[in-house]
């Protein structure tokens, strides 16, 4: 049974919709397991079962990561740090908010993914043309959350989607580096949310009296 | 020695200084660079992978021009260390990380490992800037300098190029690689967010970028082929020129009529500019050696000229600020004459915009010397310390100007 290439581009594109428009603590750990499961058949498609598998390992280990970078946070008695959900500056107030810029994003990131598909082939033994929709749409978004970034977590995710994107490119390459390249760029993800998490656990410790009058 | 254990070093000892020291050991910062340049004398280019990683060609070690930049980088951020009056210790993790992730750039000869070295330093970088000064400055350095290295990243998956050499996929690739590198030297959108971040920050926070991360993705960046890219080649080169050359006259300007604190920063970045439009955007050699003549000589006196204006040095800092005028026979006369040499032969254009950047930058140069600021000097011998060490650079920078190519020989191997 042939791929459907328009089933792929779906479930990368509402993958990618939901990491671009997730917001709070738990932003980057959400943004990674939803791209990753939204990757994923695109992944099978040309990695098969082990392509499959990096973006599963990837979706886990940001969650599990996210969570333990949390805990280390708020366990070690370091100082308590910035809150990566504050915004870094307070713009003036706006008509349209964050939110809406990266709706508008999102939209944006349609035709130019759509371009790259099908004018860019990727790989080093054949050339797959057409297919690289999701990846495409999914890596514009994640470089346009960073260009609209307000705060470190919409930092945060950004990256994250940027390595799963690439990641997922690196599978469809089909050459004897494909592999190990997904695994590696993959890995930025999980790596982004371990820190966003720390921070989280960080800035969510209550001050302790010793520790703030060592500061 | 591998590239790997060299990278350790870095990191581990960075971790540790900024764990371990106090503020009164605070200055022992400085051993993280110093140990990181020590090693980096040891490694040696090795025809078999250093680092396998599966099929990737992964991290084949470092050849002489990588390992004479990596060097004088981290001697020169353990003298901006320690001619600092005041230090942060916890500023030895971003060192430790920054210069792992330089050598590990430096040392890959896969384009993947190479961006994501260099993602992992600007990561570093920006989560520091940030925490230190949160503002739309910090963040912008965030949005910018982390564009730049998804750009990198992105462009790995299409590389080699083997068999691509015309249509869409060369022309994206360049493009790619353009954005990253003109955003990781800040020369797109004109300097923008690295002149935010000197502005608000403090000399020592944006050492880390400017001494160990701009001279390796300088070399990086000239690494990249021409032919290699097929048609996207042309992309590569006059992006570059255009906003490098852009860039510079930019940087002139407000090097020439901005306030004085930001003028190192900005001379800095219009000389990056200038270098990175020579060696990028016009085919003759000599644009290479200038380039490093004036990475060579930025890195003598960064030292100098990132210590605040208040806190000392007023007379090595003029001589540091003649060395950069472009007169002969300092060193940077020689530099910006064979990037003018290698400008020339392109086309006329560029050769008037360089001219018009290097008298900005002789001019900024000019009022800095003339400026005269309140400072106290040191007491004693321990005062009298970094002025000592401010003068063997000068006399250091002084020999690069009297026998350019040999020092850059002796450094760069070539």
């Amino acid at each position: 049974m042939g791929v459907s290439a328009p089933l792929l581009s779906a479930a990368g594109v509402i993958a990618a919709v939901v990491a671009m428009m997730v917001d709070g603590r738990r932003a980057v750990a959400i943004a990674v397991a939803f791209l990753a499961a939204g990757l994923a058949p695109t992944a099978a498609t040309f990695g098969g079962a082990p392509g499959a598998a990096v973006l599963g390992a990837c979706g886990i280990a940001a969650l599990v990561l996210a969570w333990a970078g949390w805990l280390g946070g708020r366990v070690l008695p370091w100082l308590s740090g910035l809150d990566p959900t504050i915004p870094a500056f307070a713009p003036a107030a706006r008509l349209f908010g964050p939110r809406s810029a990266r709706a508008f994003g999102a939209a944006v990131a349609v035709p130019i993914a759509s371009w790259v598909s099908f004018n860019v082939p990727v790989g080093q033994v054949t050339a797959v043309e057409g297919l690289l929709f999701p990846i495409a749409y999914a890596w514009t978004c994640g470089v346009i959350r960073l260009l609209v970034a307000r705060t470190l977590e919409d930092l945060a995710v950004g990256v994250a989607m940027v390595g799963i994107a690439t990641g997922t490119a690196w599978l469809l390459r089909s050459g004897g580096d494909s592999f190990p390249g997904a695994v590696i760029a993959c890995a930025v993800a999980p790596v982004a949310a371990f820190l966003a998490g720390w921070l989280h656990g960080r800035s969510s410790r209550k001050a302790h009296p010793f520790v703030e009058a060592q500061a | 020695m591998s590239p790997a254990v060299i990278a350790a070093a870095w990191l581990g000892l960075g971790l540790v200084a900024s764990a371990v020291l106090r503020r009164r050991t605070a200055r022992l910062v400085a051993v993280v660079p110093m140990v990181g340049a020590g090693l980096t004398l040891l490694a040696a280019r090795s025809a078999t992978t250093a680092v396998p990683l599966g099929g990737l060609s992964g991290i084949s070690g470092l050849d002489r021009a990588g390992q004479g930049l990596l060097v004088a980088a981290g001697i020169s951020m353990a003298l901006v260390i320690l001619l600092q009056p005041s230090i942060d210790v916890s500023i030895g993790r971003t060192i430790g990380v920054v210069g792992a992730a330089a050598t590990i750039a430096m040392a890959s000869s896969d384009p993947l490992i190479t961006a994501l070295a260099l993602t992992a330093a600007i990561a570093t970088m920006v989560l520091r800037w940030i925490g230190q000064s949160p503002g739309r400055a910090t963040l912008a350095a965030g949005r910018v300098a982390g564009t730049g290295t998804a750009a990198l990243v992105a462009a790995s998956p299409f590389l080699p190029l083997t068999g691509f050499t015309t249509g869409d996929r060369p022309a994206v690739v360049a493009a790619l690689l353009a954005t990253g590198v003109a955003a990781l030297l800040a020369i797109y959108p004109l300097g923008g967010w690295a002149a935010g971040i000197i502005g608000s920050l403090k000399p020592m926070e944006v050492a880390p970028w400017l001494v160990l991360l701009v001279p390796v993705v300088l070399l990086i960046a000239e690494r990249v082929p021409g032919g290699v890219l097929g048609d996207g080649s042309p992309i590569f080169e006059h992006v570059l020129l255009v906003v490098g050359l852009g860039s510079a006259v930019w940087s002139g300007i407000w090097a020439a009529r901005g306030p004085a604190p930001m003028r190192y920063g900005r001379v800095f970045m219009a000389d990056v500019a200038l270098c990175i439009a020579a060696v990028e955007g016009a085919v003759a050699s000599p644009a290479l050696t200038g380039a490093l003549i004036i990475v060579v000589t930025h890195l003598c006196i960064a030292p100098i000229l990132l210590r605040s204006e208040g806190a000392g040095l007023l007379w090595p800092r003029r001589v540091a600020w003649a060395l950069l005028s472009g007169v002969p026979p300092s060193p940077t006369f020689w530099g910006r004459l064979l990037l003018l040499e290698a400008l020339a032969a392109g086309n006329v254009g560029s050769t008037i915009a360089a001219v018009l950047a290097m008298a900005l930058i002789f001019i900024a140069s000019v009022m800095a010397c003339s400026g005269r600021a309140a400072v106290i000097d040191g007491e004693g011998w321990r005062g009298r310390l970094p002025e000592l060490a401010a003068w063997l650079l000068l006399a250091v920078g002084i020999a690069i100007g009297l026998a350019p190519q040999s020092l850059t020989r002796f450094v760069f191997g070539s």
